[in-house]
């Protein structure tokens, strides 16, 4: 006979209102998580997804891609050097578009197919390959329409997590880029890109080729692809600013999911003492608790992440939001240990039962 | 009621003609229960507090003793210490072939759930198990089979008149049905000994006296030993010997029918 089991059965409001407020905890830590990291992926998402190794930017660019200036000759400057494998230029800009009919900002970012820095995180269709196709992340169906300027450029796939600056963010051609860039700015002399994405050779040190980069071609910084996410201005705070959020509320969460199982198991020790005092172990008492905790926080987050999938279809938050399963196992997971470290206060109180208290007991 | 009395008045005691108790243990060294020389102290220097004082006695197998004694007396402390729930700071109490005052923690709570039946105050059953519930939990301690724990629960609910409640939560049970359940719970692994502490306590005169006979009638009919602390002198009379308990010490050992006259 379970006694944990029976318990729960018997006492169905009590540990119904507690798996309720259990629920409601673990849902504010998922809908935190999921917002917060939605929202930092909507600013990096688009760099974090290039398919490259490193980036150079020109050195008067702060670490700012979008202030980066660079002639189009340093892409073959950059892949000529030893332990380059292949380079390619990268652009971008933020302007006005058309994206399925509705007007508004969109950033556009130009690439190489087949090349470094093409972008990874394609969720249907597939890349462009021409001059008159677009991938978008963004609000728009494959099929739809991106206008800009006088381009008309048909949608054949779309991404997701790859938005930057939380707009949404069309990928193109080169050329499709350089003549958005062009029908905006006649006068310029020639389109510059803002990167240039680069592989490594085989064998050879991402590190090492960096450097080399840096030093072997006029007025540029190169990075890894982990650095260049990293430098994005204000990013560092930003995602400092979620975890310390995140991270209170999660602590705040387990917290109070501990005292809960703190406050029932003092409200029965008069049970428990009368049980270990008919002979049962402060083992046996440790097992049943934990197994009401286990029990209550996987129904509490089976309930959490219902309420977290309606919540995100029920509130527009302007960025791309979506579940990501490795980010809710992840939680679920931490809310369920750090829930079982918070019930060795239980445990403690338990182990530490005298059962002579149960004799003279009114 | 004194249906076998162990020890025969041989000696002068302070208020009466009854045996001493160290006399009635060493007299009895085969007994069931033996306790010799217990002694219970909390705290120390100043704030000492002599619980239990050099506690000696015995109890035969199939004898039903009472340990009277007024509240402060000492008695919780020395059935605590005898139904191994409660460590003594000296002496030695021993059941049957084990010494209870040399066992570990752990070996006490399996002790406690294969050797001792329990009957306490109130509080005494677990409020989310039913009746049957209630025995078939003390079976599960043990590993005894499934099987033959629910028939050996319902042949003790049977005996118990509680057959038809067997289903019912401690709650929906009146006071004499609760404690009728416990007495069942405490028969329900064939202990050696059955300790019963203040069993009246919750319960108006007519139940309590009721509950005391049952449980004289049951430990009787299994040939148990049993150990009922009481305050209360109306229910010593189903009792075969007393212990009196004052100050820690072990004062008067008397037979039921010499007390209140």
């Amino acid at each position: 006979m379970g006694l944990a089991t029976v318990e729960m059965r018997r006492a169905k409001l009590r540990f119904g209102l507690l798996t309720i407020a259990v629920a409601l905890l673990v849902f504010l830590i998922l809908l935190l998580t999921t917002l917060s990291s939605a929202l930092i992926s909507s600013l990096v998402g688009a760099l974090k997804g290039l398919d490259t190794q490193g980036l150079v930017y020109s050195t008067s660019s702060q670490d700012n891609i979008a202030a980066s200036r660079l002639a189009p000759e340093t892409v073959a400057a950059v892949a000529a050097v030893p332990g380059v494998a292949a380079a390619s230029g990268i652009g971008t800009f933020t302007t006005s578009a058309s994206i399925s009919g509705v007007e508004g900002d969109l950033q556009a970012f130009g690439f190489t197919p087949d090349a470094p820095g093409a972008p990874t995180a394609l969720s249907a269709g597939r890349l462009p390959a021409n001059e008159a196709e677009v991938a978008v992340d963004g609000d728009a169906a494959i099929g739809d329409v991106v206008v800009i300027g006088s381009q008309s450029l048909e949608i054949v796939g779309l991404l997701r997590g790859a938005q930057f600056n939380a707009l949404p963010t069309a990928y193109m051609t080169l050329p499709a880029y350089e003549r958005a860039v062009t029908e905006i700015n006649p006068g310029l002399p020639f389109v510059p890109v803002n990167a240039v994405a680069f592989t490594v050779a085989e064998g050879a040190s991402l590190a090492e080729v960096a450097g080399a980069v840096s030093t072997s071609v006029v007025d540029v910084k190169a990075y890894s692809l982990d650095e260049a996410v990293a430098s994005i201005p204000g990013i560092d705070s930003i995602s400092q600013s979620f975890g310390i959020l995140v991270g209170l509320t999660f602590i705040i969460g387990i917290v109070v999911i501990g005292f809960f199982f703190l406050i029932l198991t003092v409200q029965k020790m008069r049970t428990f003492t009368l049980l270990r005092a008919i002979g049962s172990s402060s083992g046996g008492l440790a097992r049943a608790v934990t197994l009401q905790i286990v029990v209550v926080v996987v129904l509490a987050s089976a309930v959490a992440l219902l309420l977290t999938l309606g919540a995100l279809q029920g509130i527009n938050t302007g960025i791309p939001v979506s579940i990501d399963p490795v980010t809710v196992t992840g939680t679920i997971a931490a809310v369920l240990i750090f829930s079982l470290l918070a019930g060795l206060l239980s445990i403690r109180r338990i182990v530490r039962i005298d059962p002579s208290a149960a004799v003279g007991s009114r | 009621m004194n249906e076998d009395p162990v020890v025969q008045a041989t000696g002068a005691v302070p208020d009466g003609t009854g045996p001493s108790p160290a006399a009635d243990a060493l007299s009895h060294a085969g007994a069931l229960l033996q306790v010799r020389d217990v002694r219970k102290v909390y705290g120390e220097g100043h704030t000492e507090v002599v619980a239990v004082s050099d506690a000696t006695m015995a109890v035969d197998e199939g004898e039903f003793v009472a340990l009277l004694g007024p509240s402060g007396s000492g008695k919780t402390t020395l059935i605590s210490i005898i139904g191994g729930l409660l460590s003594a700071t000296s002496g030695t109490v021993r059941i049957g072939d084990v010494e209870v005052t040399g066992m570990s923690r752990r070996d006490l709570t399996r002790f406690r759930a294969e050797r001792v039946g329990f009957v306490f105050q109130s509080a005494n059953l677990v409020p989310f198990l039913t009746a049957r519930e209630n025995l078939l939990y003390v079976a599960g301690l043990v590993k005894t089979p499934r099987a033959a724990a629910k028939s050996r629960a319902d042949q003790l609910l049977e005996e118990l008149g509680l057959i038809g409640r067997a289903g019912n939560l401690p709650e929906q049970l009146s006071g004499g049905e609760r404690q009728r359940v416990a007495i069942g719970r405490a028969l329900m692994n064939d202990p050696d000994l059955v300790l019963v502490d203040e069993p009246t306590a919750a319960l108006d005169t007519a139940m309590g006296r009721q509950v005391v006979e049952l449980l004289r009638r049951e430990i009787k009919a299994r040939g148990k030993t049993g150990i009922m602390v009481t305050h209360d002198l109306r229910m010593v009379e189903y009792t075969d010997r007393v212990f009196e308990i004052l100050d820690g010490e072990l004062t008067h050992v008397e037979e039921p029918s010499t007390l209140g006259h």
